[in-house]
């Protein structure tokens, strides 16, 4: 590396405006000018994107694991069964969030049979329901490899299935989107609905992680900070 | 104002820049391109799935004002009409090429579709955009000093001339894709048939990924009815909508040496026009 190489790919000292940052302003500011859409607009989809997480999901497979008639709901017609934890998927415009669509599967784990989602094409994920989706679940790496040594990846995530268990890779490449709904638990008997929510974390809904007694968190707990991030 | 040596060093700097195979010359003539790069080099490059890689340390990532901003502005143009998600898709995670695919933060290729599409529909110009971009680095001269990373738009615009697709207003109360619900005719496949995926060629987009074609599996679901991503990404009105099945294909079959049980098993989503019996 030369020395006029090394002065431009080094940091700035001074905090710099960066390149992502010009362009997503002029971007908005000439959509805002010419009425493609409005600043209103802008403020309110931001609002519904800040308010999405995984939250419902959770609900959604605690309520399952105590309930046989609202696990066959979820099954058989998941967006009834959404509603039902606070989710309508038609929101906020009527026709949906625009990248996630409608159509929205639940996979059913069973002793014999355990699902993991990956979009091997980009990042297709059921954000109405599980919220933004992780960073490394966007990676090229995830996605590349999922599809072909899931064993290996899932015990990246210190997830190790007897060979009993067969694995099924959802490549969630089109419209549907999907979520996995975990076996419940050893050791939950007598458990409320607020409780067994608390065990169903992000990654036991992508197929990631086994829902455990005593585990309320993700197994990636490690977070790049963002240089500039939005003003709270 | 640049130095000659500030322009050499940027020069040297984006020559380095490689995605192209090393055995052969930038523009080589016709026949040092067989079928197989040729076919690598076409490959829409969102198509990773099955790409030999070794283990990364995975990670969350907390996100960045503009990386949210872009997220919201990119969903808003679909949401007032300006594209559908599937333009976005190819404009973003192919049109891009492989350098900018591989090279770019996630949300960059976002950024750069969402002005891609702005200028291809006439809503801005190019020039227009480059003259707004100088402008907004010109307010940030000399560092931000804690001046707040804001757009301050000159006024606002009623829209009222601005062309929009129907989507945005025939989809409202239903949703995508049941809006195409009743106009793909019968499904050709039923769950339980053994379907082979068609080795089309498929030049500027599709969303049939290249690891299954030419693979046999099994119908696991008759999904529903939508245009096929390679019409949709070009938001013709005149597409027409087709059935979209889930293949399951077992992955000790799928994949040369698989290291799992032969149990195991994958999904993914075609639309029927890729999809023939299996004999």
């Amino acid at each position: 590396m030369t020395e006029h190489d090394h002065e431009l790919t080094v940091a700035p000292m001074v905090d710099e405006i960066t390149d992502f940052e010009v362009l997503e302003i002029a971007v908005r500011e000439l959509c805002i000018e010419k009425g493609i859409f409005t600043a209103e607009d802008h403020r309110r989809f931001t609002e519904f994107a800040e308010q999405i997480g995984p939250t419902p999901a959770a609900r959604l497979v605690a309520k399952a694991w105590l309930d046989p008639e609202f696990k066959t709901l979820a099954l058989t017609d998941p967006m009834t069964a959404s509603k039902e934890v606070g989710v309508d998927w038609l929101d906020p415009t009527g026709f949906g969030t625009p990248s996630d669509f409608c159509a929205f599967h639940i996979l059913e784990d069973t002793p014999t049979l355990h699902h993991v989602i990956v979009c091997a094409l980009c990042s297709c994920y059921p954000r109405p329901i599980l919220g933004n989706s992780p960073e490394w679940y966007r990676t090229p790496n995830y996605r590349r490899r999922m599809v072909r040594w899931p064993r290996q990846v899932l015990a990246e995530f210190g997830l190790y299935l007897p060979d009993d268990v067969a694995i099924r890779v959802e490549d969630s490449n089109q419209k549907h989107r999907f979520m996995a709904m975990p076996l419940r638990p050893k050791g939950t008997d007598g458990w409320e609905e607020d409780q067994l929510a608390e065990i169903v974390t992000r990654d036991c809904l992508i197929g990631v992680a086994l829902p455990k007694v005593g585990v309320t968190t993700n197994v990636i707990t490690d977070t790049r900070p963002a240089v500039h991030p939005l003003p709270s | 104002m640049t130095t000659p040596a500030e322009r050499a060093s940027r020069l040297d700097l984006v020559a380095r820049l490689k995605s192209a195979y090393p055995e052969l010359p930038d523009a080589p003539t016709p026949e040092l391109i067989d079928h197989q790069r040729y076919a690598a080099y076409m490959k829409t490059v969102h198509d990773v799935g099955g790409e030999p890689d070794a283990p990364i340390k995975y990670e969350n990532k907390q996100y960045e004002g503009w990386e949210e901003n872009t997220y919201v502005t990119c969903e808003v143009l679909a949401w007032r009409g300006i594209w559908l998600s599937e333009e976005r898709r190819r404009i973003g995670n192919v049109d891009v090429g492989r350098a900018i695919y591989l090279g770019l933060p996630y949300y960059a290729r976002w950024l750069w579709a969402a002005a891609r599409i702005l200028v291809e529909k006439h809503h801005i110009t190019s020039g227009e955009l480059s003259e707004r971009m100088a402008e907004v680095q010109g307010r940030y001269d000399g560092g931000l000093n804690g001046k707040p990373l804001e757009a301050k738009p000159k006024c606002h615009g009623d829209g009222l001339q601005i062309q929009r697709n129907r989507h945005h207003v025939d989809a409202v109360g239903k949703g995508d894709p049941h809006i195409y619900a009743g106009r793909a005719g019968q499904p050709k496949f039923t769950v339980g048939d053994q379907v082979v995926v068609r080795e089309l060629p498929a030049l500027f987009y599709t969303r049939t990924p290249e690891y299954v074609r030419g693979a046999t599996g099994e119908i696991a679901k008759v999904s529903y009815e939508s245009p096929a991503a390679e019409d949709e990404s070009w938001d013709r009105p005149d597409a027409q909508p087709e059935w979209f099945y889930i293949v399951r294909f077992n992955l000790s079959q799928l994949w040369l040496g698989y290291t799992g049980t032969s149990s195991d098993t994958l999904q993914t989503e075609i639309p029927e026009r890729w999809l023939q019996a299996a004999h």
